[in-house]
């Protein structure tokens, strides 16, 4: 092209390491930019594209070493920028700027537009202190901003007119070259529209070389005269803009054109979706980094890695099919044609592999059928296939509830009947096409656990209530000893050990006071429980006094 | 072509209350959609477009709003009327909503499968192993890979797209009449842009379902509706079948936003509009769109003109005193002079 590049990229790089664990051991590295390599011209805008993720802001801030790279060259006006201090670079980032995505966060809130603007024309010393005014409403009317608000905060402005003042901060130091990281995508689309006009008019008036990086192919088609596409850190295709649209050789590049919904409903056509996402750069597919999604892939795509190669010169693509096509005159017709050839096979493969296997599964899921379970129970065959996880959580919930039984049996039966009867439940909940039979067992089984459990309850309660007496007459005993004379009531003695009513009246393990029943004076007498039923004396409970106590 | 008329707004207002002024973002707006179509109902940020669809569900109770006047029939039923607990029954069994940020409109701390069963649980009275695999089913229909894994995983674990297929999945989970799907693909790549408005294309022709299609991207509405309604500051300024729409435009609006999108297939001048969206507590006088308006007549500050029929169409309305006055008059073409008129001014 016309005389030297203003900007020559070479095998740009950028790695993110990836750490894990406390010593920030490098488990492995996020190939962000993988090898880059464009030149840019004075005056003209080279677009970057691409989907999120496949490197292409990270390649506009490393460019501007914004971000450092970890490896390449950039040459820019003649400098290579690897090799300047920061202190040099300073002085070459006066050439070049970057105009942010979002218009929200890329102002200082709290500072003045005129600071924003004037910022860095100071920090340079371009300016006089009492010239800047002046420049600076020059640049706000440059852009289109009324220069009488100046003196406002950034919040006072809607969103294109922020990106205006971006775009004014960027001209502000007279630079070559700008780097527009989504620049417009953020606005409305009748505010883009001015922004765009405003940057290709800056780009006439000024002879600006613009980066413009953006994911909106119809934009970048209208503001750029080159385009390279990105996929996972690589340019994959790279040429003049209108040729890409014309003639797109990457297949990736074909999808990405043919999935913009164009604002035409008469151009409605089956779109060529690509199927599935990105994949991670963390540990990008191997050969052709798109063979995981490219619809025309082949055997050679996961093996060998495509270089870029040229074809008519100026179209540079990296893909297999574009093989030995350098030097032909007609290559895109002879590239869409493998491309086409390979895509029906593949669809052809595809559509084969998937007709035996009963799948289409779409059609089915598609009519609701009668959820099985609300089928009649009685169909005591249809056992849920169950994988290996249900069997798991299958013997868990049997253990649980066995383990439920198990303390009922022991005399806890409250919380063993609560533990059991909760996990049947939560589990039955989740198992509704089991069989009825299985239900009714597990439920005999239950009750049976119950009966047997309320039983034996029963009967530790009656032990207890029997240690319990035994205690409380030793206890009065000893206060006899001790004082001579009878406890008032069995409150008095002051024990805590048992259990008590809030009157403080001590219980038995039917919650019914303890009794100190005298008999007649000169006889012991005793401590007596009125035992589970308070009205059959004959299941009443005593613990006798010992008579030698009293006598002493 | 006599579809059953599913939902049908009239005279629909919303209004905010702030501290310094009421804000009517809804200004009485009146659509109608009918089973199996897509109405799509395009503006810019601002223009309301998302706050009536929230009406129509009447979550915008919760976002500080208030349904000022006019009515929400679905099939019939007024939705404004009905008691909360009824309101309920409506949202997911008969119409259901998608949302634009699929990375926050997910329960992180659930598995997917749980939260598409939740809805089977709680509409449709499954038990969860039928929920689950009624989920796994959904995911199936919405082109999930390997649903029976996915069943199981988290939203982080999934890409943005992903996640807009299983709320997708969740949406369609009680099979509802309607879908409203507010700017379903604007938080996405183009490539899964393509998959997902192709989706909702194959499900809307299986299902037979109606899409309320909300969303700022013209290329959007020209690839997935039939009918369009174009709002601007809170009303909408012109409806037309999608084809009529973007054939010739008989709005000023609709013809500034098509001739300032960049095209594909042919490089033309941009021709934006002048100007920025009015704030919605402060809207100009008449038209709100007149300070912006190439075609502005001296009426246009005083009076605003009603939605009224113009030639073109069946069901074409357009609410401009321009068009009124000049109801053949190709508002693209004239843009285009216009601006070259005034250039070398």
């Amino acid at each position: 092209m016309k005389g030297e590049p203003l900007l020559a990229v070479q095998g740009l790089s950028k790695h993110f390491p990836v750490t894990r664990g406390v010593l920030g051991r490098q488990a492995g590295s996020v190939r962000a930019v993988d090898g880059i390599s464009f030149e840019l011209w004075p005056g003209e805008a080279l677009g970057l594209v691409g989907e999120s993720g496949c490197g292409k802001t990270t390649a506009g801030r490393s460019l501007l070493r914004l971000i450092e790279p970890s490896a390449g060259s950039i040459r820019f006006a003649g400098r290579d920028l690897m090799e300047l201090s920061q202190r040099e670079l300073r002085a070459v980032r006066r050439e070049m700027q970057i105009i942010f995505q979002d218009p929200f966060s890329s102002l200082n809130p709290r500072m003045r537009v005129r600071d924003i603007v004037g910022e860095a024309l100071v920090a340079h010393g371009l300016v006089k202190r009492r010239d800047l005014d002046a420049r600076v409403a020059e640049l706000l009317e440059k852009v289109g901003v009324t220069s009488s608000f100046a003196s406002r905060y950034p919040h006072e402005f809607s969103g294109g007119q922020r990106q205006r003042i971006g775009i004014a901060r960027a001209i502000a130091l007279n630079p070559k070259f700008i780097v527009c990281d989504e620049a417009v995508s953020a606005l409305d689309v009748s505010i883009r529209a001015q922004v765009i006009n405003l940057l290709m008019g800056l780009r006439d008036e000024l002879g600006l070389a613009y980066l413009f990086i953006s994911h909106d192919l119809s934009v970048v088609k209208h503001i750029c005269n080159r385009v390279a596409v990105m996929y996972l850190g690589q340019i994959v295709e790279l040429t003049d803009s209108d040729e890409l649209f014309e003639k797109p050789a990457h297949p990736y590049t074909r999808a990405l054109l043919s999935a913009i919904p164009l604002p035409d409903p008469k151009l409605r056509q089956k779109r060529k979706v690509l199927s599935g996402d990105v994949p991670t750069p963390l540990n990008p597919p191997s050969g052709c980094r798109f063979h995981t999604r490219c619809p025309a892939v082949f055997e050679r795509c996961p093996k060998d890695e495509p270089g870029l190669v040229k074809l008519g010169g100026q179209h540079q693509v990296s893909c297999h099919h574009a093989d030995g096509l350098e030097n032909a005159a007609d290559w895109f017709a002879e590239l869409d044609r493998r491309i086409r050839e390979r895509e029906q096979l593949n669809e052809r493969e595809r559509t084969r592999l998937e007709v035996p296997g009963s799948s289409a599964p779409v059609v089915a899921a598609s009519v609701p059928e009668p959820p099985e379970a609300l089928a009649p129970a009685s169909t005591a065959g249809a056992v849920a296939p169950l994988g290996d996880a249900p069997l798991v959580s299958a013997a868990l919930a049997n253990a649980l509830v066995f383990a439920g039984i198990g303390l009922v049996l022991t005399g806890f039966w409250f919380s063993g009947l609560c533990l059991s009867a909760g996990v049947y439940w939560l589990w039955v909940r989740g198992q509704r096409a089991r069989p009825l039979a299985m239900d009714l067992a597990l439920a005999a089984a239950l009750s049976v656990a119950l009966v047997l459990g309320h039983a034996l309850g029963d009967h530790a309660k009656l032990a207890r209530a029997r240690v319990e007496l035994a205690e409380l007459a030793g206890h009065v005993d000893a206060f006899r000893e001790n004082t001579g004379s009878d406890p008032e009531s069995l409150t008095a003695l002051g024990w805590r050990l048992f259990e008590a009513k809030p009157d403080g009246t001590l219980t038995d393990p039917w919650g019914r006071a303890y009794a100190l029943r005298r008999s007649a004076p000169g006889k012991p007498g005793s401590v007596t429980s009125q035992g589970p039923d308070p009205n059959s004396p004959a299941d009443d409970l005593s613990a006798p006094l010992s008579a030698g106590a009293l006598e002493r | 072509m006599t579809r059953e008329l599913l939902l049908s707004v009239r005279d629909l207002k919303v209004q905010f209350r702030t501290d310094r002024a009421l804000v009517r973002a809804v200004d009485g707006v009146s659509y109608d959609v009918r089973a199996g179509e897509t109405l799509a109902v395009v503006g810019e940020s601002g223009s309301g477009k998302s706050v009536t669809a929230m009406s129509i569900l009447r979550l915008i109770e919760s976002q500080g709003g208030s349904i000022a006047g006019g009515s929400i029939l679905f099939r019939g039923k007024d939705l404004l009327a009905l008691s909360e607990a009824e309101m309920r029954h409506v949202r997911g069994n008969d119409i259901a909503m998608i949302f634009q940020e699929p990375m926050t409109s997910l329960n992180p701390v659930y598995t997917i499968g749980n939260q598409i069963s939740e809805t089977l649980r709680l509409h449709r009275g499954m038990s969860d192993f039928e929920a689950r695999q009624e989920a796994i089913r959904l995911l199936e229909l919405v082109n999930m890979p390997d649903p029976e894994q996915r069943v199981d995983g988290y939203p982080h674990q999934l890409s943005g797209g992903m996640r807009q297929r299983v709320m997708i999945a969740m949406a369609l989970s009680c099979q509802p009449k309607l879908l409203i799907a507010d700017e379903p693909t604007t938080a996405l790549d183009v490539t899964v842009q393509a998959q997902i408005l192709e989706l909702m294309q194959e499900l809307q022709e299986r299902l037979g379902m109606a899409i309320l299609l909300i969303t700022h991207d013209l290329g959007v509405v020209a690839t997935n509706a039939d009918e369009v309604a174009v709002m601007y500051a809170g009303r909408i300024v012109e409806r037309a079948s999608v084809v009529e729409l973007f054939e010739a435009p008989k709005h000023p609006y609709t013809a500034g936003l098509l001739a300032s999108l960049p095209q594909l297939d042919k490089r033309t001048e941009l021709i934006p509009i002048a100007g920025n969206v009015p704030d919605a507590s402060r809207l100009p006088s008449g038209c709100p769109f007149h300070p912006r308006c190439a075609f502005r007549l001296e009426l246009c500050s005083e009076v605003d003109p009603p939605l009224e029929p113009v030639p073109g169409g069946a069901a074409r309305t357009s609410a401009c005193h321009y068009v009124k006055r000049h109801p053949d008059a190709a508002l693209l073409p004239l843009l285009a002079e216009k601006r070259a008129g005034k250039e070398p001014a």
